[in-house]
């Protein structure tokens, strides 16, 4: 009887459809992706049953470490670059044109307003590795940095080109950590309730099955 | 001579066209699709794929905003809870009017569905039968300075779930309040 005999095939695969896919792929995540903003301080967020989307633009965004930090951030540069100049006026700070760039670049950052300067002639290594000390907060009476950064980002948004319409504000977020204890979100609301805002969102994520 | 000679030989290999070799077109993609791959795997690990969702708060306004004074709620229409440590919440109903025989009763739940969320379905069947209406029900959330985060989004989440319709977070300012933090050790201010 003979032997049935395998027919040899080559190894080699026609790659050009594999190609095809990882290349399409590719340009669907180039395309949708949003890189992570830089973190200042590691924030569990809470979870919620709550499913109304953040907003992409015109948010004025504040963190809240579990230490009680408090860090901010306005998501685009041209009302930073607003929001800098109301601040600089203000507070009689002098900034040069790197300075203003560094700001531009911040994500957020979180400290006494009269630091700025040192902060932003760092270079862009240094400004990564910054120990933000947050955001200065004098319940006493003094200068109320808070509350002037809440109503210059104001300012400076309602002013910025992006705007759609009249109505729209700039919209307040606020991240804080699961066991940020309430007495320091409660200096934030105080703050922002200051300045006539009484509506705010709290970014929380979806919640699991298991909690 | 040498030309010749070529000539000659050239002649000699046959007669065909001298044709340039005809190369394969394939061309081995491995490496690109490799390529490909690994930039794959940094995008899809760099990218920020659920959005975070977000919860909305509305504050009441600051007295001085407003001249109006409102009047007064029914404390029966009420449930006051104060937001403890350890995951617990206090919770109590003030009585309307108090006397000195006023007995008050505060226990302790968590935030689980048979904890916070039977507090507040009874509740909301209380009043319902008191006052006829399940959305007369007015949760005062009074977090402590000492509470977390999340527990206050939980509280608030809670009420989402529950359909309570009129919450508020206040600060413990009640009288009551201050005993009720006293009671369970942890400031108040």
């Amino acid at each position: 009887m003979p032997k049935v005999k395998v027919p040899r095939k080559s190894t080699a695969i026609d790659m050009t459809a594999m190609c095809d896919v990882a290349f399409l792929l590719l340009t669907f995540f180039i395309l949708t992706t949003k890189f992570r903003p830089s973190e200042l301080a590691p924030i569990d967020i809470p979870s919620s049953k709550s499913e109304i989307p953040i907003p992409d633009k015109g948010i004025l965004k504040f963190e809240i470490a579990s230490d009680g930090r408090i860090f901010v951030g306005v998501d685009d540069q041209p009302t930073r670059l607003a929001l800098l100049d109301k601040i600089s006026k203000q507070y009689n700070l002098t900034l040069n044109g790197n300075q203003q760039d560094a700001f531009r670049l911040t994500d957020n950052w979180g400290m006494d307003i009269r630091q700025l300067p040192t902060f932003l002639s760092m270079d862009a290594n240094e400004r990564a590795h910054f120990a933000h000390p947050g955001i200065k907060v004098d319940t006493t009476g003094g200068e109320q940095q808070l509350e002037d950064i809440i109503l210059f980002a104001r300012q400076s948004y309602d002013l910025s080109p992006d705007r759609k319409d009249g109505n729209d504000r700039l919209r307040i977020a606020i991240k804080g950590d699961k066991s940020t204890q309430y007495k320091a979100f409660d200096k934030l609301i105080q703050a922002l309730q200051n300045r006539k805002v009484n509506k705010f969102n709290i970014i929380t994520s979806a919640r699991t099955a298991k909690e | 001579m040498a030309e010749m000679n070529t000539s000659e030989s050239g002649a000699k290999k046959g007669h065909k066209k001298a044709r340039s070799k005809k190369m394969s077109t394939r061309v081995d993609l491995t490496a690109m699709v490799d390529l490909g791959f690994l930039l794959i795997t940094f995008f899809m690990l760099a990218t920020t794929f659920n959005k975070p969702k977000t919860m909305e708060v509305n504050k009441p306004a600051k007295d001085d905003d407003k001249k109006v004074e409102e009047p007064p709620i029914k404390m029966s229409k009420t449930l006051t809870l104060m937001l403890g440590n350890n995951d617990k919440v206090y919770w109590y109903v003030s009585p309307d009017e108090i006397d000195a025989n006023t007995q008050l009763t505060m226990d302790s739940v968590d935030y689980s569905s048979t904890g916070l969320r039977k507090i507040v379905t009874t509740r909301q069947n209380e009043v319902q039968a008191q006052w006829g209406k399940k959305d007369d029900l007015f949760v005062m959330i009074k977090p402590l300075p000492t509470s977390k985060l999340k527990n206050t989004v939980d509280v608030l989440d809670e009420m989402t779930i529950n359909g309570v319709t009129r919450y508020a977070i206040l600060e413990p300012t009640d009288p009551i309040d201050s005993l009720v933090a006293l009671r369970i050790g942890q400031p108040r201010k």
